[in-house]
C-alpha cells in the first residue's frame, strides 16, 4: 500500500482560464508576476503554498495532536481513564462491555479495560511504526538509489532488477508471508515494512539524480574538480528532497494502515498489548453487542492515515513534485 | 509487435527467477537460521526418528543449491509441494480456491471501473463544482480507510443493524447459504476489495481527462463543429482512456494480493483467506504456493497491460515496429 | 448584399481572480469573400482571441463578449443558437492553428480526422468522407495520399501535419478559412511552402482567409489588407501596400523595423520594438503603446486615440497619424538609417 499512495498528479489549480485564450493570458500572468512579485526563495513559496491548502494544514495540525497524544499518554490517560494493558481482577467482571459513557468515553472492552486508553496508547505504536518503518525504507531506498543513480552500470542493473522483482509482489502480501515466517511481533513489522518500502523510495530518488545529473551545472561542477561526494551533497541532494519528503509522508500513512492490517491478522503487536489494528481483531467478536470496540480504533486509524494522505498531497502541490510510478 | 511481446516476456524472465530466489530464501529458514525442521513441526516435541524422517522427506540435509534446484525443477512442473495438514498437493488445494478469488476479484473490477469512471469523469468535466469537491474528498478518504475496517463496518450496517431493524439485510460472511442467491454474498466483500481501488481509478480518471482536455487537438476537434459532448466523448475519452485501462489490468494483479484481509473479513473461501488459515497452521507450502502462484499471475497481467498499451496507443505501436 | 464578414466594435473580456482582461477590446473589420486579411501583432495582443472568438471556442465563463456583434453573411453569429454556431464551425468557417504538432488527435487515423467534419456536416458516409479525405490530402501536396491517410500523426512531420491540417480545414469547402499563426511551428523552409499552399489554395477556391500572425512578413505577398492589433485594439488598417508602404502607427514602424528587409539592404539594421507589451490588466492610461513609443508625447498619456480614417480607408490609432510633419519623421528615419547603412558598408 505505500507504493499505492501515490502516483497521480492531479493538474494544479492555479490556472484561471482553460483552453484557448490561455497562450495570450499567460503573457499578462507573466507580466503581473514581474511587477508585484519580487523573487522569493522556493522554500518560503512552498511554505506559503502550503498556508493556503487548508486541508493540509487540518491534516498537519491533526497530525500534531495525535503526536502529542501519544507523547504524553503516561502523564494522564491511565490515571484519567485507566489502565491500557492490566485487568483489575476485583472489578473486571462488572466494567465488561460497558457502552460509552462519561467515565469511559469509548466504552470498555471483554476484559474491563478503557478503550479510550488503548486507543491512546494505539497511537504510540502506530506512529511509532509509521515514522520509523518509513525511516528504514527511506535510508535503505536513499543508499541504494544513490548507488544506482550516482555508479549506474552493473550496481544499477543488480539494485533496479532487485527493486523489480520486490514491485512484483504484490506488497501486502508480501508483508503477511514475511512476518508470517519472521514471526509476529512489533519489530518484525517495522523490518516488513521498511525492507518491502525501499523500492519505491529507490526508485524516486534515482529518478531524480539522474534528472539532476542531465543538468549542465552538475558538469561545471565535476569539471571544476567537485569529488563525487561533494556533488552529491551540494548540487543533488537539494533537488531530490522535495519528492523523498512528499513520498515519506504519503508512506507514513501506507505504514499505518499496514501496520492495523497486520495486527488486525494477529501478525503484529500482540495481546495484551494494544494497538488499533488488533482491537479490531477483538472487536469482531462483539460487533453487534459493542460496536464502539470496532468504531473508535478504526475512526482513530482513518483519521490519522487521512491526515498524512492530505499533508502528503499538499506537500506535493506546494512543492510540486510530480509523482509517477 | 511480436518482437516487442517475445522482448517482454525475456524481461519477465530474470524477475521470476529473482521471485523464486527471494520465495525459496524465506521458505527455509535454514538458510537464514533457524532450523528447517522446526520450522515444518513447530514447537511440539518429536522423536528422532521423525525428525531424521522429516529430513530426508524435504531434502534438508542436501547443500542449498540442490535445494533450489529442486525447488525450481518442481516448480517448472507445476508441482507446489503438498500441504502439510491436508496431506494434498498444494496445486490441488489452490484449484479449488482459486476460482472464487477470481470472482470476487472481477466482481471488484467491475464496480471499480464503474465508479471510477463515473467519478472521474464527473469531477473532471464540472471541475471545481460541488461534485468535484465531493469526489476529490472522498478519494482521499478512500484510500485511507483501513480495507479490514470497512469490510466489519458494512457487516455490522447491513448484515446486523439491518436484520434488527427489520431492512433488507446482506449476508455477513461466506459465499453461497440456502437464505440468499449466491450473487447477494458476493456484494459487501466485492465492494470492500473495490474500495481503495476505487478512489486511486477516480483520481486516474479525473487527472487524465483534465490533462487531455487542455490538449490542442481538444480544441481542433471543437472548432471542426462538434458539440462539447461529441469533443469529450470522441476525442478527450480515448487518449484519457489509455492510462485508466493499463491502470485496471495492473490493478487486477494487486487484487489478487489484497484479498488476503477481505476474504478474512467475509470468511470468502478463496486465496486469500486459505493464506490466512494456512499461516495459523504453519502450512507452508500452501503460503508459498500460493504466493507464488499470485506473483506469476500478477506478472502475466502486467505483460498483458503492456500488450494492451502498445494496441490502444499507435505511438507505441508504430514506435516499436520502427526502432 | 451583405459582406461575408463583419466584426463589429468587438470586445471580448475574461474575468479572472486577478481583474478583468481585456483581450479583445474594440476591434472593427469587413471581409470580403475571397479576400485575406492578416491580422499582426505580438503574442497578448489578442489577435487569437479575436479569431477564437469568432469561431466562437472561447469558454465562457471567464470570457465573454462584453458588446460589439460578429456578424456572418449580415447574420449574427452571437445572436444563433450554440447549435447553429457549430454548424458554421468547421463548415463555413474553419481555422487552422499554430501547432501543427500537438492539433492533431494523437490516436486516430490522419484521414479519419480529415473526414471527421465531412461526416459530420455534409452527412457523407464512412467510405465517402474517407474517399474525400484521401482527395483532400492528395490536394495538399501529400504523396501517396492513399496510404498516408492510414497513418497517425506522429508518422508525420511537421510540414506533412500543417498540410493535413488545412485539407482538414479545407474539408467542407469553407467561407471563411482562419489560420492562427500556420507557420510559426514549422521551420523556416517548410514555412515558404505552407504560404506558397495556402495562396495556391486560395486562387482555387473562393474562400476567404484571415491570416493571424506576429511576423508582417508573412503577410506580405499574401494579404489584400492588414489590420495591427496592440493590447486588444486595432491600432492600424489598411490595405496591405498602404500599411507596408506608408504605415501610419508607429508601433508598425516598430514592427516593420524589426523585419529583416531586403529592399534596404542594411545589415544589422534590426531594430526590436523595446520593452514588453503591457498586462491587459492593468493597461497605461492613454495610448496602450505610448510607454514603448519613442515618439510619445504628453499627450498621448492623456488620451486613448481613437482608430480614425486618414486617407481613404487607411485607419490609424495615432493622434498624430494625420501630421505630416510626424509621419516624415519615421519616413526619414528609414532613409537615414539606409544611407548610415551604406557609408558604413
Amino acid at each position: 500500500m505505500v507504493s499505492d499512495i501515490t502516483g497521480f498528479d492531479d493538474k494544479r489549480r492555479e490556472v484561471p482560464v482553460e483552453v484557448g485564450a490561455a497562450d495570450e493570458l499567460a503573457v499578462s500572468e507573466d507580466l503581473e508576476y514581474v511587477e508585484t512579485g519580487p523573487a522569493r526563495s522556493l522554500r518560503a513559496d512552498a511554505l506559503r503554498r502550503l498556508r493556503k491548502n487548508k486541508l493540509a494544514v487540518a491534516g498537519l495540525i491533526w497530525i500534531i495532536i495525535v503526536i502529542l497524544i501519544a507523547i504524553t499518554a503516561d502523564l494522564w490517560a491511565p490515571r484519567w481513564l485507566g489502565d491500557p494493558v492490566e485487568i483489575d481482577s476485583t472489578t473486571a467482571a462488572e466494567r465488561m462491555l460497558l457502552s460509552p459513557s462519561w467515565d469511559h468515553p469509548f466504552g470498555t472492552d471483554k476484559l474491563g479495560r478503557d478503550v479510550a486508553s488503548r486507543v491512546v496508547y494505539g497511537a504510540r505504536v502506530s506512529l511509532m511504526v509509521g515514522v520509523l518503518a518509513v525511516a528504514i525504507a527511506v535510508t535503505l531506498g536513499l543508499i541504494l538509489g544513490a548507488l544506482a543513480a550516482y555508479y549506474g552500470g552493473i550496481w544499477d542493473a543488480i539494485i533496479m532488477r532487485t527493486a523489480d522483482v520486490f514491485f512484483a509482489f504484490p506488497y501486502i502480501l508480501f508483508a503477511i508471508v514475511l512476518i508470517a515466517l519472521l514471526g509476529p511481533g512489533l519489530q518484525n513489522v517495522f523490518i516488513a515494512i521498511g525492507v518491502l518500502g525501499w523500492p519505491s523510495i529507490a526508485r524516486v530518488f534515482r529518478s531524480s539524480i539522474l534528472s539532476v545529473k542531465e543538468n549542465e551545472y552538475v558538469d561545471a561542477a565535476r569539471a571544476m574538480g567537485a569529488s563525487t561526494r561533494r556533488i552529491l551533497i551540494r548540487h543533488i541532494m537539494p533537488n531530490a528532497v522535495a519528492p523523498i519528503i512528499v513520498y515519506a509522508t504519503m508512506s507514513v500513512g501506507g505504514a499505518i494502515l499496514t501496520e492495523a492490517a497486520l495486527s488486525f491478522l494477529g501478525m503484529g503487536v500482540q495481546p495484551p498489548d494494544p494497538s488499533w489494528g488488533n482491537m479490531l481483531d477483538d472487536a469482531r467478536s462483539f460487533m453487534l453487542t459493542a460496536p464502539w470496540l470496532m468504531i473508535y480504533p478504526g475512526i482513530a486509524i482513518l483519521t490519522t492515515v487521512l491526515a498524512f494522505v492530505l499533508l502528503g498531497d499538499g506537500l506535493r502541490d506546494a512543492l510540486d513534485v510530480k509523482l509517477k510510478e | 509487435m511480436i518482437k516487442y511481446i517475445a522482448r517482454r516476456i525475456l524481461q519477465m524472465i530474470p524477475v521470476f527467477i529473482g521471485v523464486t530466489i527471494i520465495l525459496f530464501i524465506l521458505r527455509s529458514p535454514g538458510v537464514v537460521g533457524g532450523d528447517p525442521v522446526r520450522m515444518i513441526t513447530g514447537e511440539r516435541a518429536i522423536s528422532e526418528s521423525l525428525y531424521n524422517q522429516i529430513v530426508e522427506r524435504y531434502g534438508l540435509d542436501k547443500p542449498i543449491y540442490v535445494q533450489y534446484a529442486t525447488y525450481l525443477n518442481d516448480l517448472v512442473h507445476g508441482d507446489l509441494g503438498t500441504s502439510y495438514q491436508k496431506s494434498r498437493p498444494v496445486s490441488d488445494i489452490l484449484l479449488d480456491k482459486f476460482p472464487n478469488t477470481v470472482k470476487l476479484a472481477v466482481a471488484a473490477i467491475l464496480i471499480e471501473m464503474f465508479f471510477g469512471i463515473v467519478a472521474g469523469i464527473i469531477s473532471a468535466v464540472k471541475r471545481y463544482s460541488f461534485w468535484d469537491v465531493l469526489v476529490t474528498f472522498s478519494t482521499s478518504v478512500l484510500v485511507s480507510l483501513p480495507v479490514f475496517w470497512l469490510g466489519l463496518m458494512l457487516q455490522l450496517l447491513f448484515g446486523l443493524k439491518f436484520k434488527e431493524w427489520g431492512l433488507p439485510y446482506l449476508p455477513l460472511s461466506g459465499m453461497s447459504g440456502s437464505e440468499f442467491p449466491d450473487i447477494v454474498y458476493l456484494i459487501m466483500p466485492a465492494v470492500t476489495l473495490a474500495s481503495v481501488s476505487t478512489a486511486y481509478a477516480a483520481r486516474i480518471m479525473r487527472s487524465q481527462l483534465l490533462e487531455v482536455m487542455g490538449q490542442d487537438y481538444m480544441r481542433t476537434a471543437a472548432a471542426k463543429g462538434l458539440s462539447s459532448a461529441q469533443v469529450i466523448w470522441g476525442h478527450g475519452m480515448k487518449n484519457a482512456m489509455i492510462p485508466v485501462v493499463t491502470y485496471f489490468g495492473l490493478d487486477l494483479g494487486a487484487m489478487m494480493g489484497g484479498t488476503v484481509l477481505t476474504e478474512t473479513v467475509f470468511n470468502w473461501p478463496g486465496v486469500g483467506y486459505e493464506i490466512f488459515l494456512a499461516i495459523g497452521q504453519r502450512d507452508w507450502p500452501i503460503v508459498m504456493g500460493a504466493t507464488i502462484i499470485i506473483v506469476f499471475i500478477v506478472m502475466v497481467l502486467n505483460l498483458l497491460v503492456d500488450i494492451s498499451y502498445a494496441f490502444l496507443d499507435p505511438r507505441i505501436r508504430y514506435g516499436r515496429q520502427v526502432a | 448584399m451583405a459582406p461575408l464578414l463583419e466584426v463589429d466594435d468587438l470586445h471580448m473580456h475574461f474575468f479572472t481572480r486577478d481583474g478583468v482582461v481585456k483581450a479583445c477590446d474594440g476591434v472593427t473589420f469587413t471581409l470580403e469573400a475571397g479576400r485575406t486579411l492578416g491580422v499582426v501583432g505580438e503574442s497578448g495582443s489578442g489577435k487569437s482571441v479575436t479569431a477564437m472568438t469568432i469561431m466562437r471556442l472561447i469558454p465562457e465563463p471567464p470570457g465573454k463578449v462584453v458588446s460589439g456583434d460578429i456578424r456572418f453573411k449580415g447574420e449574427s453569429i452571437l445572436a444563433m443558437s450554440e447549435r447553429e454556431q457549430r454548424r458554421l464551425r468547421g463548415n463555413r468557417i474553419a481555422m487552422i492553428f499554430q501547432d501543427p504538432m500537438t492539433s492533431l488527435n494523437p490516436v486516430y487515423r490522419i484521414g479519419e480526422q480529415i473526414a471527421e467534419p465531412l461526416r459530420l456536416h455534409k452527412k457523407m458516409t464512412r467510405k465517402e468522407a474517407w474517399a474525400a479525405a484521401v482527395e483532400l490530402l492528395r490536394r495538399v501536396g501529400i504523396p501517396q495520399a492513399e496510404e498516408r491517410a492510414r497513418n497517425y500523426p506522429h508518422e508525420f512531420s511537421g510540414g506533412m501535419r500543417q498540410r493535413a491540417m488545412i485539407a482538414m480545414a479545407l474539408a467542407c469547402g469553407p467561407d471563411i478559412l482562419i489560420a492562427d499563426e500556420p507557420t510559426t511551428a514549422l521551420d523556416v523552409t517548410i514555412q515558404a511552402q505552407i504560404l506558397e499552399l495556402m495562396q495556391e489554395i486560395q486562387q482555387r477556391t473562393e474562400s476567404a482567409i484571415i491570416m493571424i500572425t506576429h511576423d508582417l512578413g508573412v503577410v506580405a505577398d499574401m494579404a489584400d489588407h492588414i489590420m495591427v492589433m496592440y493590447a486588444g485594439k486595432a491600432v492600424e488598417y489598411g490595405s496591405a501596400d498602404e500599411v507596408f508602404y506608408h504605415p501610419l502607427h508607429p508601433y508598425t514602424w516598430g514592427l516593420l523595423d524589426s523585419l529583416p528587409r531586403h529592399d534596404v539592404d542594411d545589415k544589422g539594421a534590426l531594430c526590436p520594438i523595446q520593452g514588453q507589451p503591457p498586462s491587459l490588466i492593468h493597461l497605461p492610461p492613454g495610448c496602450a503603446f505610448g510607454p514603448r513609443c519613442a515618439y510619445a508625447g504628453p499627450a498621448c498619456r492623456r488620451t486613448v486615440p481613437p482608430l480614425v480614417d486618414i486617407e481613404q480607408g487607411h485607419l490609424s490609432a495615432c493622434l498624430f497619424a494625420g501630421d505630416a510633419a510626424f509621419i516624415a519623421r519615421y519616413e526619414n528615419r528609414v532613409t537615414r538609417a539606409g544611407a548610415g547603412a551604406e557609408v558604413g558598408g
